[in-house]
C-alpha cells in the first residue's frame, strides 16, 4: 500500500517573464517501509518536491496536484495546524549540510536531550534526566558515532561534517519517524562511513517499517538497499521504476548518460581519458527550455522533442522520452 | 634529478587551551614525507578528520606547520613568504561560490594574482585573462560577469582559471570535485586533466570519491588519524592494498549497486 501518493504535482513561480514551473507533473509513490530514491542533478527540484511533502514552501509559490496523500489523507487540502501536526509526528527530514542547521550556540548533547520526545520518559526528574542522557548515547550509538562523551559535549563547528551528520540522522531518528526524507545525507562521507550509513537506515527500514525518501544528485550514491528509483531533471520527470530494471535496461538516454557518468563500471574506463559528459550545462529557470526539458543536452534529440513526452509505461518502469534507446543499444548497457 | 615537490618530515599539531584541564595537544598530522614529480597526480584520501585538508593546507601555504621541511625543486619553500609560493603552488576549494569574492567581477579577480606578482599593465593583463579564460572552457566576455551570474559548473572553471593564472607547477585541489553535479563534474575532470597533458601541472588531488582517484591519480596517499599509512601507485594500492583500512577506503561503492 501506498504511504505517500502524489499524483502530477506542478509547483509554479511566478518571475518576471511570466510563471515558470520549477516542478512539472511529477509522480512519485512511496509503500511502506519502501526505501525511494530520488536522483536529480542541482536545480531539477528534487529538494524542492521533499519540501513540498513536507509542506514548508514559499507561500507565493503555486503548488498544484491532482492528489498529495499521506496514509489516505490529504495533505493539501487540509487545516495548516492539522498538517503540521501530521507531518511533525510521522516525518522527519536530514539535510545536506549540517553544520547550518545544528544550533552553534549549544552542544550537540543539549540538542539531542531536545529532540527526544517528552512522552518517551517516566518516573521522577532525575529518573528523567538519567534516561534522556542513556537515550542520547544509545542514539549516537546507533548512528555510528563511538566516542560519544567527546561528542555530546563539543558545539557543532568543533565536529567534522560526518559526524555532525551523523548527529543530525540520530536527531531526525530521535521521535521513530514513519517517513525519513534524506537531503544528499552522504555526500560529504567517505565511502566507508556512507556504507555504514546505509546500513543504519536499511535496517531502521526493516525494523521499523519505516520509509525512506533518499535525494541524492548522483547514480553512483544510490543507496544499494533501495526498491525504486526515480530521475528527475530541470523539474521534469525523465523515468521512474523499480532500480534493477531502470539501471539494467535504462530505456531514457538521461538514464544511461547518468550511468556512464557515475563512473560505476570503472574498467570500462581506460584511466586518465576523457570521460562520458553530456554537453553544455544545467538551464537556469529563466532559461528553461521548452518541451522536454532535456532536449538541448540529449544525444537523441529530434524536431518532436520540443513539445512534452507523454509517458510510456513498461512492466516496471515508466519513462518520458520520443525517443527512447535503442533495443540493441539497452542490451549492450546491461551487459 | 630532484623531484618537483619534496615534503620532508611535515606535522602538525594544536594545543587546546583550558582553564580546568592541563593542555591537551592534538595531533593533527604525524610526520609526513613523500615526494611528486612533474605531471603526476597526487590523491590523498582518508576518513574525516584523518588530516587530509590539513596537508593539503600545509602544502599552498594556508597553515604553517608545526614542523619539518617542504622542497620546490630543492629550492625550501619558507614560511610566510606567499609571492615564492603562490607563483608555484596554488590552491582550488571545493565550494566555489564560496571561494570567489561576490563583489568583484570574475575579470577583476582574475587580476588580482596578476597584480600581486606580475609587473603586466592592463592591457597585457586584459590580455592573459581572456587566454586564460578560454583554456578553461569559457568566453573572454565571462571577465566581466559577476560570479552570482555564473552556474555552479561554471564558477567552478573560474576558480580554476584563477589557480592556473600564474602557469603554477602544483595545483592543490581540496575536494574540488566533491560538490559539482556528475555531468559538470565529468566535465571538470575532463578540463584538469587537459590542462595537465598541456601545461605539465601536477595536481594534489583531496578526495573520498575512489571512482574519481582511480581515474586521475598517478599515487595515492592514505592517511588514518593523521598518520600516513599507505603511500604507492594507483594501480598498485587498488589491487594489492597492505592495510585493511586502504581495503576499505578504496572498494568502489557502486560494486554493491549492481
Amino acid at each position: 500500500m501506498n504511504m505517500l501518493d502524489i499524483r502530477n504535482l506542478t509547483i509554479e513561480m511566478d518571475t518576471s517573464n511570466g510563471p515558470v514551473k520549477i516542478l512539472d507533473k511529477v509522480n512519485l509513490q512511496v509503500g511502506e517501509g519502501e526505501i525511494h530514491t530520488l536522483v536529480g542533478e542541482s536545480g531539477s527540484g528534487k529538494s524542492l518536491l521533499a519540501k513540498a511533502i513536507l509542506g514548508f514552501i514559499n507561500p507565493r509559490w503555486r503548488v498544484t496536484a491532482d492528489r498529495l496523500w499521506w496514509n489516505n489523507r490529504d495533505l493539501l487540502n487540509m487545516d495548516a495546524a492539522l498538517r503540521r501536526q501530521i507531518t511533525g509526528r510521522d516525518m522527519a527530514m536530514i539535510f545536506q549540510n549540517p553544520n547550518s542547521y545544528l544550533d552553534p550556540n549549544s552542544t550537540v548533547g543539549e540538542q539531542l536531550r531536545e529532540a527526544i520526545p517528552k512522552g518517551d520518559l517516566r518516573g521522577t526528574f532525575i529518573r528523567k534526566m538519567v534516561d534522556k542522557r542513556t537515550r542520547v548515547v544509545r542514539l549516537l550509538h546507533r548512528v555510528g558515532v563511538k566516542d560519544h562523551d567527546q561528542v555530546i559535549d563539543s558545539y557543532p563547528f568543533e565536529l567534522s561534517v560526518g559526524v555532525a551528520q551523523k548527529v543530525s540522522i540520530a536527531m531526525a531518528i530521535a521521535h521513530r519517524p514513519k517517513l525519513l526524507i534524506a537531503d544528499e545525507p552522504t555526500t560529504a562521507m567517505e565511502p566507508s562511513t556512507r556504507q555504514q550509513i546505509y546500513r543504519l537506515l536499511t535496517r531502521l527500514s526493516i525494523t521499523q517499517g519505516m520509509s525512506m525518501l533518499m535525494i541524492t544528485q548522483d547514480v553512483a550514491s544510490v543507496m544499494p538497499d533501495s526498491d525504486n528509483v526515480t530521475l528527475l531533471y530541470c523539474g521534469q520527470l525523465m523515468e521512474a521504476g523499480n532500480k534493477q530494471a531502470v539501471f539494467d535496461q535504462p530505456q531514457h538516454p538521461y538514464t544511461e548518460a547518468m550511468l556512464r557518468m557515475s563512473l560505476r563500471d570503472t574498467d570500462a574506463v581506460e584511466p586518465k581519458t576523457h570521460l562520458p559528459t553530456l554537453p553544455g550545462a544545467i538551464p537556469t529557470l529563466q532559461h528553461l527550455p521548452i518541451g522536454c526539458r532535456l532536449g538541448p543536452r540529449c544525444p537523441n534529440a529530434q524536431k518532436d522533442c520540443v513539445m512534452v513526452p507523454k509517458v510510456t509505461r513498461l512492466k516496471q518502469q515508466s519513462y518520458h522520452c520520443h525517443h527512447p534507446l535503442a533495443p540493441n543499444k539497452r542490451r549492450k548497457s546491461a551487459s | 634529478m630532484t623531484a618537483l615537490l619534496d615534503v620532508q618530515a611535515l606535522c602538525k599539531y594544536y594545543t587546546h587551551k583550558s582553564i580546568w584541564r592541563r593542555q591537551r595537544k592534538v595531533t593533527a598530522l604525524a610526520p609526513v614525507s613523500f615526494t611528486l614529480e612533474r605531471g603526476e597526480t597526487l590523491a590523498i584520501m582518508g576518513e574525516t578528520s584523518s588530516g587530509k585538508s590539513t596537508l593539503a593546507k600545509l602544502i599552498a601555504g594556508a597553515e604553517n606547520p608545526s614542523s619539518g621541511q617542504l622542497f620546490l625543486n630543492g629550492q625550501p619553500l619558507q614560511r610566510g613568504n606567499f609571492r615564492q609560493r603562490c607563483q608555484h603552488i596554488r590552491m582550488v576549494f571545493q565550494d566555489s561560490d564560496a571561494s570567489l569574492n561576490p563583489q568583484l567581477t570574475i575579470g577583476q579577480q582574475l587580476a588580482e594574482p596578476l597584480l600581486f606578482n606580475t609587473d603586466m599593465n592592463t592591457e597585457q593583463r586584459r590580455e592573459a585573462i581572456a587566454q586564460v579564460l578560454k583554456k578553461v572552457g569559457l568566453l573572454p566576455e565571462h571577465a566581466s560577469f559577476y560570479p552570482h551570474m555564473l552556474a555552479t559548473g561554471q564558477q567552478q572553471r573560474v576558480s580554476i582559471a584563477r589557480a592556473v593564472m600564474l602557469d603554477p607547477q602544483i595545483i592543490v585541489a581540496d575536494e574540488a570535485l566533491a560538490a559539482l553535479d556528475p555531468s559538470v563534474r565529468s566535465q571538470i575532470i575532463n578540463l584538469l586533466m587537459d590542462l595537465q597533458k598541456d601545461m605539465g601541472i601536477s595536481y594534489i588531488f583531496v578526495s573520498h570519491s575512489p571512482e574519481i582517484v582511480k581515474h586521475v591519480a598517478d599515487k595515492i596517499l592514505i592517511l588514518h588519524r593523521g598518520k600516513m599509512i599507505e603511500f604507492g601507485a594507483t594501480q598498485t594500492l587498488f589491487e594489492q592494498p597492505q592495510q585493511q583500512y586502504t581495503k576499505l577506503l578504496l572498494q568502489v561503492p557502486a560494486a554493491a549497486n549492481n
